[in-house]
């Protein structure tokens, strides 16, 4: 038998169910339209009645109304570390697919403005000089169109140096970013442990945590292991980055130019001896960009690319010089260079051009006549298999075709992240219609439950206000 | 299978959509305004070498283009010079044959043929130094300041002087002096003064007749093999504009844009994107919310 007051009891036990989801309800459509915000429901059963013993009695009972047993996180594991291995993926390769369109667009090419024009112009000017071999502005022409071409090659050599020290910056700082996630990781870990340790909710700590994973995720790679306590474990590269509320800093060293062909590596900054190995994001996109070059043109593409600007510089050197020593100059002088390297720079740096005005060109044969046949050699040389102008148009094509298959893979993981967050966000995001349903249906329990309540004091009214009146007047 | 949608996916979608066509339109616009259809090498890697190879054989064409122009003056100078040389040897002739025949000639008849004589030389010696441009155009590659002097005779030249009409074609554009005028004693200037000196001797001329004659075969054959090779160059040049053109076709096929292409990708990117944008007011607008009273 339930005592008198027991069904008040019950009816607010419903009161209350029904404001808590309501709460929960309103903390739904509250973050709407947070980021990383996962959807909560109250978890709510029903209270079973108490057990009846023979003592007393074996009487068939109604349960004791509900309970709120807690607040449920509705996301879901599987899906987060899908995201956050697309986002690594995703970040690798948009960081590769940006590094090359920056190097390509550095080209000009095909186009008035690229080296294979200036190399065009530096052999038709040598096909003038054969035109005009006494003729000292046709000399000058061809001194400016070789310093043209000397300066382009320098200034396309000193923007991928720009480039990769720029991209190495960003590199650290995103090492500081992702050290400070780490950090922040770590701290929520122990914060969420004592929280649930005491029995509390700490779902927004998790969504907190979940996005910084998130961000590790786009930053390294790696990966995430839940522990049992409710904390989470960072793992980059094989090695705990974040270990419950313990984390480690990661530091960038190795080579801090280009010239010194080094690779930049990342390495921990205490404990662990050497570097670490990172499976995607942008620092590993930018990474592998910075990586030197290995001799066979697969190494780091800025690397390459500096390498095929040297390598142009002194193929267009060797040439011309090879053919321009068999003239003599309008002086007499014999095995004269035409294109001089500085020492001490890369050769795309560092070429220069010898003679300074017409005296210096070898127009002329060993008897000192006007002998056009080197300058309409030298004006040739452009054609010649081999070619300073084939090795550019070989990395250019080269640069082209690698940006091509960046950019497509850059899409391709795009497309996939994407995926991966739909699927995530079909589970936790937060539906506005269905919110507005379950307000509905605890604003229909509350009123069900305060009208329980009104039915029971009613009901205690009538017993005790109107019971034993019979025959009163 | 998504079975459950929620707000914020359709949201985030459809700014994804839209994000996605916005990028696309921007792309064709740039397009359709530079009309390039390289922009960068990685539009289209095997154009981009292509386009590289047109622009190099484009340069090597207009560069042949002006030597082969250089090459028709140079041989017309040639041509022009070797016609006064040949109408100058005639009056030599004619000279020459109206002193064979004048029998009974005065000291000043004669004087005033000597004069004559003198001056046709003078003008022999002024067709040879004749110029192109700051070249001498009998001296080859010698770097003389004049291709005769009568003191010294023609400047010596070894090498030819020869211009670059196509990948492995050269004309040579220089004639040596001492094949169209002769040298040292053989010359043509030595046989106007022989035929002076028998003139002021009293000797009879008429046996000089046949040195002029010779000389004049000898500017004749000249001229004809300078002719040949004026043909050439002018076949050159004529080829040569072909071939330019051709390439600049080619160059357009690979660089360039179809402008009415351009527009109309533009014009139905431009109506899909308002489709888009049409579609997505419409549907992110309705929640419960707007029904429930």
């Amino acid at each position: 038998m339930v005592s008198t007051f027991g069904s008040l009891a019950t009816a607010y036990s419903g009161l209350a169910a029904a404001r808590a989801g309501i709460d929960v309800t309103g903390q739904n459509i509250a973050n709407a339209g947070t980021a990383g915000y996962t959807r909560q429901r109250v978890v709510q059963s029903s209270v079973p009645v108490v057990q009846t013993g023979f003592v007393r009695g074996t009487a068939a009972l109604a349960g004791q109304g509900v309970s709120v047993d807690g607040i449920a996180r509705l996301g879901s594991l599987t899906l987060d570390a899908g995201v956050r291995a697309a986002a690594g993926s995703s970040a690798y390769a948009t960081a590769r697919a940006a590094a090359l369109d920056a190097l390509e667009s550095g080209l000009h090419e095909p186009g008035d403005d690229g080296l294979a024009t200036k190399l065009d112009a530096f052999w038709s000017a040598w096909g003038d000089l054969a035109n005009h071999p006494d003729d000292p502005g046709a000399a000058s022409a061809v001194i400016g169109a070789a310093g043209t071409v000397a300066s382009t090659l320098a200034a396309g050599s000193k923007a991928i140096d720009a480039q990769w020290t720029a991209l190495r910056d960003t590199a650290a700082t995103q090492v500081s970013q992702l050290n400070a996630a780490a950090a922040q990781v770590a701290d929520l870990n122990g914060q969420i442990r004592a929280a649930l340790a005491s029995g509390g909710s700490a779902n927004e700590l998790l969504d907190q945590r979940d996005q910084l994973t998130e961000q590790i995720a786009t930053l390294a790679g790696g990966s995430t292991r839940t522990n049992a306590d409710g904390t989470v474990d960072v793992l980059i590269g094989g090695n705990p980055l974040v270990q419950g509320t313990e984390s480690r800093a990661l530091v960038l060293g190795g080579g801090t130019a280009l010239g010194d062909g080094q690779a930049v590596t990342v390495g921990w900054a205490t404990g662990s001896v050497g570097t670490v190995t990172l499976s995607g994001g942008s620092i590993g996109g930018a990474l592998s960009v910075l990586a030197p070059a290995d001799g066979t043109g697969t190494g780091g593409a800025l690397a390459e690319a500096s390498a095929a600007h040297d390598r142009v510089a002194t193929t267009l050197a060797t040439a011309v010089n090879a053919v321009h020593s068999t003239g003599t100059t309008a002086g007499g002088a014999t095995d004269a260079a035409f294109f001089a390297f500085t020492p001490g720079v890369p050769a795309a740096q560092g070429l220069t051009v010898v003679p300074t005005d017409g005296d210096g060109l070898a127009t002329r044969n060993a008897s000192g006549e006007l002998d056009d046949s080197f300058a309409d050699a030298l004006s040739r040389l452009g054609a010649a298999s081999g070619s300073a102008d084939s090795v550019w148009a070989t990395f250019v094509a080269g640069v082209g075709s690698a940006s091509r298959a960046a950019t497509a893979e850059s899409s391709l993981t795009g497309l996939a992240l994407t995926s991966a967050r739909t699927r995530q966000q079909s589970g936790a995001g937060v539906d506005l219609d269905e919110e507005n349903v379950n307000l509905l249906s605890y604003q229909h329990a509350y009123q069900g439950a305060a009208r329980v309540l009104t039915a029971v004091d009613e009901m205690l009214d009538t017993l005790i206000n109107r019971v034993g009146l019979v025959g009163r007047s | 299978m998504i079975t459950r949608v929620t707000t914020q996916m359709s949201m985030a979608a459809a700014s994804a959509r839209l994000q996605d066509g916005a990028a696309r339109l921007a792309q064709l616009t740039e397009r359709a305004t530079s009309l390039r259809a390289i922009g960068k090498p990685s539009d289209d890697p095997v154009g981009t070498a292509s386009s590289m190879q047109v622009r190099k054989e484009q340069a090597a064409a207009a560069q042949y283009g002006r030597n082969a122009d250089d090459a028709v003056g140079w041989l017309a100078t040639t041509d022009g010079t070797l016609t006064d040389v040949y109408n100058v040897l005639n009056k030599v002739r004619d000279l020459t044959v109206q002193a064979a025949n004048s029998g009974t000639m005065n000291d000043v008849d004669r004087g005033a043929l000597v004069t004559q004589f003198q001056a046709l030389r003078a003008d022999l010696e002024s067709a040879a130094n004749t110029k192109y441009g700051t070249r001498s155009v009998f001296a080859g590659s010698s770097t003389e300041s004049s291709a005769y002097d009568p003191a010294d005779g023609w400047s010596t030249a070894a090498t030819a002087v020869t211009r670059r009409i196509g990948d492995g074609a050269t004309v040579r554009i220089d004639t040596p002096g001492a094949q169209v005028f002769g040298s040292g004693t053989s010359s043509v200037f030595a046989m106007v003064d022989d035929i002076v000196a028998d003139l002021q001797a009293g000797v009879d001329v008429n046996p000089r007749i046949n040195d002029v004659d010779a000389a004049i075969v000898t500017v004749r054959g000249a001229q004809a093999d300078v002719g040949v090779r004026h043909a050439t160059a002018l076949a050159a040049q004529d080829a040569l504009k072909t071939t330019a053109t051709t390439l600049e076709n080619r160059r357009s096929g690979i660089e360039d844009l179809d402008l009415a292409k351009a527009v109309l990708d533009l014009q139905v990117q431009q109506t899909n994107y308002q489709a888009a944008l049409a579609v997505t007011a419409k549907v992110l607008q309705p929640t419960l919310m707007d029904y429930l009273r």
